[in-house]
């Protein structure tokens, strides 16, 4: 019998009582699953904190599920809309396109362009054979003629390629020729490469075409017993424009072509210009067709655009500025955006819901390991009900989600100090590509990935998962130990998510006395980063939890909120590099990397921002001279002696994993005060300075008092403040000794003196008019 | 010097790789005493030795395939070592059949593994 298995996801991230959510489950080894609505307070099953809890809730979809198993089409491609079949051309072809492949010798058939069924052996095609050659061939059911390129196709090279086949006389004919300039491909001309093939011979028969067969670019239709019709042949790299046309093209032509001549018109069939549709803002998924069929090319799986063409010349970094040097999309093997998995059960949520994070459970056979599932979502009110808010950094756990660093990281022991310890399911999503990577991954052909979401199974976005690369919590569950700290402390509060944030602003924070966020608030849109300023400078009383903070630029799009863009660039502490002339993202225009690149240092929003990180021990932040000031005293009231949160689910204190600091230079308010700070991290902490400074000997922990979290307070204008605690590992210092210890304390004082209306304790800020100032509802 | 036919792989990165690597070891294995050792076992994470880290770092720094990991067969509970395949896809293996009841444990136990493939090679 097989293993049971279970998986699911969820539509939304973010929703409402009364809200219709739907869930995608796929199951192995068993038919029926076993399904409960749960509230969760607290995801670390530390021993040394109250462990996992959840509360069981009433809802209308308890009960057994009919669950099967379900498949997932991995990879990028585009598939052309062609109603008419204008594509299913019987007789004679061309096939051109410019290409630029990053795996030519991946040791399987890789197509480029094509109506083929990979199946049947119908149609014709134009790809990269087993041998890394270029090749075209046309199938009618039997048999399968073949041409191809005398030597194997450079990797990260870009080649005009081209297939022409004249149907009376039966020649086809193969045109390679690199078209590599002094930017735009991985080598430059003084290596002594060739790049050119043209060969031709006499093919036995003419192509079939299927009435069914979509045209495709960079993939093949299969099929399968169980599946049905999927995409097979998927081609790693970046295809350039590329079109079809029903007549054998000559060489002059083709020259034409290569020399960046306009397609000639006559026998066009189809001629994607993958330039256009650009807008100052990006672009989407669409692929124009400029022939006279009008046959556009939709992407699936997200092709990356914006990324450099054949002509590329280096001058421009972005596609803004050029557009026309802007033509390739870049197709990978493994991309996974959307599992698009069939709906296994839909349903209201119930009407009575508190705001809250919960999750589906569902549980098969014995309910344990890779038998247990739960799908996270988190619950609004429909009117805010609390005056604090809650704010999971779900663009942050959408950056991370289904991480592989472990296995596939080379940097990652190094930074961790440890090496990693592995669970059953990180072992599962390594051998699945089915469950796609997240932003801290590569693609198999080397790419970083720039695009993830949530409409997948993201099995780190779990109670009780441990990152395997620092055997912690990370994100979503050791955000539940800040949750159970307010349930413990009888708090009255709602949960908000990035995603509302982004998609409403300022208007989603603004009816909250006080705002808590996260262990760790990587990731924001600019949409994101405006709403906390405003907030803040509005008079919103803002606690930041975590660090690491308003470090990463983001970008989504409005009508697929679920996935997000993220370009690596800048700083000396990212995954991958995105390319030269790749560092724009295609969905809004903007550069993407740190917000650092951009003036806008996380300092400049909570006082404090990234300083390093190091993962595998943690220390106690120790009081500072601030924090006996009388007029701050309320911050540190109840606590005894100079230090601060010697303990903790995170390595054993409250500072640490990734830690942040004060920097007037990077825009801390001049007006912060610096209450307690940590030092004497381990040399596995390594500065992340952004200052442009050389690496140098002396950047680790105990060498250098740069490694810290400072633990800041300043008070705003509108008798708005912020509280920064400058450390991942704060959070899971709340539950020790069931909740009552100095961090509780420290962080209760704070609360209660947030939520109270008027000026703070101490203050020197009288409240003033501004214009930006919002209106609070007082619940 | 090592001979040209040492290695006929298009990527000459390798072999300057090994012969750094060859020096590194020869001086990290000076450094393996019963002290370094014991300082290891009670307390595998954190500031240690000059000489113990130095061992540290060689040791993350390892090929992919080269390199153990923990597994956690129950969190908190049991643990095992394991070997990263270096290869996409493909899962760690199990090498012993040694179970550790905690995480420090383990990572000792992988730390000896590590100790014992620099003395033997």
């Amino acid at each position: 019998m097989a293993q049971i298995k279970i998986f699911g996801y969820a539509d939304k991230i973010s929703a409402k009582p009364g809200d219709t959510i739907q869930f995608h489950v796929s199951a192995d080894g068993t038919s029926t699953a076993e399904a409960h609505l749960v509230r969760l307070i607290h995801g670390d099953e530390h021993p040394h904190g109250p462990g996992f809890i959840e509360e069981e809730i009433d809802c209308v979809a308890n009960g057994t599920w009919q669950v099967e198993k379900q498949f997932t089409q991995v990879g990028a491609f585009l598939e052309v809309t062609d109603p008419n079949r204008k594509l299913a051309l019987d007789s004679s072809i061309t096939l051109c396109a410019f290409i630029w492949p990053t795996w030519p010798d991946v040791g399987h058939r890789q197509c480029l362009l094509g109506r083929w069924d990979n199946d049947k052996n119908h149609g014709y095609g134009l790809g990269i054979n087993p041998s890394g050659r270029l090749e075209f061939w046309v199938g009618c059911g039997n048999e399968i003629d073949y041409l191809q390129a005398e030597l194997p196709l450079q990797k990260q090279a870009w080649y005009f390629v081209a297939a022409t086949f004249d149907a009376r006389s039966g020649r086809a004919t193969l045109y390679q020729e690199g078209v590599v300039n002094r930017y735009n491909s991985l080598l430059s001309k003084v290596a002594p490469v060739d790049y050119r093939s043209h060969v031709s011979e006499v093919f036995r028969f003419r192509q079939n075409n299927l009435v069914d067969t979509p045209f495709l670019v960079a993939g093949s239709r299969d099929w399968h017993a169980l599946r049905g019709h999927f995409v097979s042949q998927l081609y790693c790299g970046k295809i350039d424009r590329c079109g079809v046309f029903d007549r054998p093209l000559g060489r002059e032509e083709l020259d034409a072509i290569r020399a960046g001549g306009q397609p000639p018109s006559y026998g066009m069939v189809a001629y994607w210009d993958t330039t256009k549709g650009y807008t100052d803002h990006g672009i989407g998924d669409v692929v124009v067709d400029i022939g006279p069929n009008r046959l556009d090319a939709n992407g699936y799986n997200r092709p990356v655009r914006a990324q450099t063409g054949y002509n590329w010349n280096g001058r421009n970094d972005c596609f803004r500025l050029a557009p026309h040097e802007y033509g390739g999309i870049e197709f990978h093997a493994d991309a996974m955006i959307d599992s698009n998995w069939k709906v296994t059960k839909t349903f209201e949520l119930p009407e009575i819901l508190r705001s809250g994070a919960y999750a589906m459970r569902l549980r098969a056979g014995d309910g344990k390991g890779l038998a247990e599932e739960y799908i996270v979502f988190f619950v609004r009110p429909r009117v805010p009900t609390g005056r604090i808010a809650l704010l999971f950094s779900t663009a942050t756990y959408i950056a991370y989600a289904n991480e592989r660093f472990a296995t596939d990281g080379q940097i990652v022991q190094p930074m961790a100090g440890q090496p990693p310890t592995i669970s059953e399911v990180d072992i599962e999503i390594y051998e699945n590509p089915e469950f796609g990577g997240g932003c801290y991954d590569s693609h198999a052909d080397g790419a970083g990935i720039c695009y993830s979401s949530y409409r997948r199974p993201l099995v780190n976005m779990r109670p009780k998962y441990r990152i395997s690369a620092f055997d912690l919590p990370w994100n979503f569950p050791a955000d539940l130990s800040i949750l159970a700290w307010l349930e413990h402390k009888g708090y009255d509060y709602d949960v908000l998510t990035d995603e509302d944030v982004h998609l409403e602003g300022v208007a989603a924070m603004a009816p909250y006395a006080c705002i808590l966020n996260s262990t760790h608030p990587e990731y924001h849109s600019e949409r994101m980063l405006n709403a906390h300023e405003d907030y803040i400078a509005g008079g919103g009383r803002f606690i930041c939890m975590g660090a690491n903070s308003f470090c990463c630029n983001v970008a989504f799009r409005d009508d697929e909120p679920w996935i997000m863009e993220c370009r690596k660039t800048g700083g000396h502490w990212i995954a991958w590099a995105a390319r030269p002339g790749e560092y724009y993202l295609a969905t809004t225009g903007q550069m993407g990397g740190i917000w650092t690149g951009f003036q806008r240092w996380g300092q400049k929003l909570v006082g404090n921002t990234f300083a390093g990180e190091g993962f595998a021990h943690s220390q106690p932040y120790r009081r500072m001279p601030d924090s006996y000031d009388p007029a701050l005293a309320w911050i540190t009231e109840g606590i005894e002696g100079e230090i601060i949160g010697d303990f903790g689910l995170g390595n054993g204190g409250a500072a640490g994993i990734e830690i942040d600091c004060y920097k007037l230079g990077f825009g801390t308010p001049p007006n912060t005060k610096i209450i307690a700070s940590s030092g004497g991290h381990p040399d596995n902490y390594i500065a992340h300075d952004e200052e442009g400074a050389h690496a140098h000997q002396g950047f680790s922990g105990t060498h250098n008092y740069i490694l810290r979290a400072d633990m800041v307070y300043f008070e705003a204008p509108n008798n708005g403040a912020v509280f920064a605690t400058g450390s991942i590992a704060f959070g899971s210092a709340l539950p020790i000794n069931g909740f009552e210890n100095n961090v509780s304390q420290l962080l209760s004082n704070v609360v209660n003196a947030f939520v109270k209306p008027g000026p703070l304790p101490g203050s020197s800020n009288r409240p003033r008019e501004n214009i930006g100032r919002f209106e609070r509802v007082d619940p | 010097m090592l001979p040209l036919e040492y290695d006929r792989s298009q990527d000459r990165d390798i072999i300057v790789r090994d012969r750094f690597d060859g020096c590194r070891r020869e001086f990290l294995r000076t450094l393996v005493t019963p002290e370094v050792i014991e300082e290891h076992r009670r307390s595998p994470l954190g500031q240690h030795s000059e000489r113990l880290e130095r061992l540290l770092i060689y040791f993350r720094q390892r090929p992919l395939d080269e390199r153990y990991a923990v597994r956690a067969i129950e969190p908190f509970r049991r643990y095992q070592v394991v070997k990263l395949s270096g290869r996409r896809g493909v899962p760690p293996r199990v090498i012993d059949t040694g179970i550790y009841t905690s995480a420090n444990e383990a990572r000792h136990g992988l730390f000896l593994r590590c100790i014992r493939d620099l003395l033997e090679t």
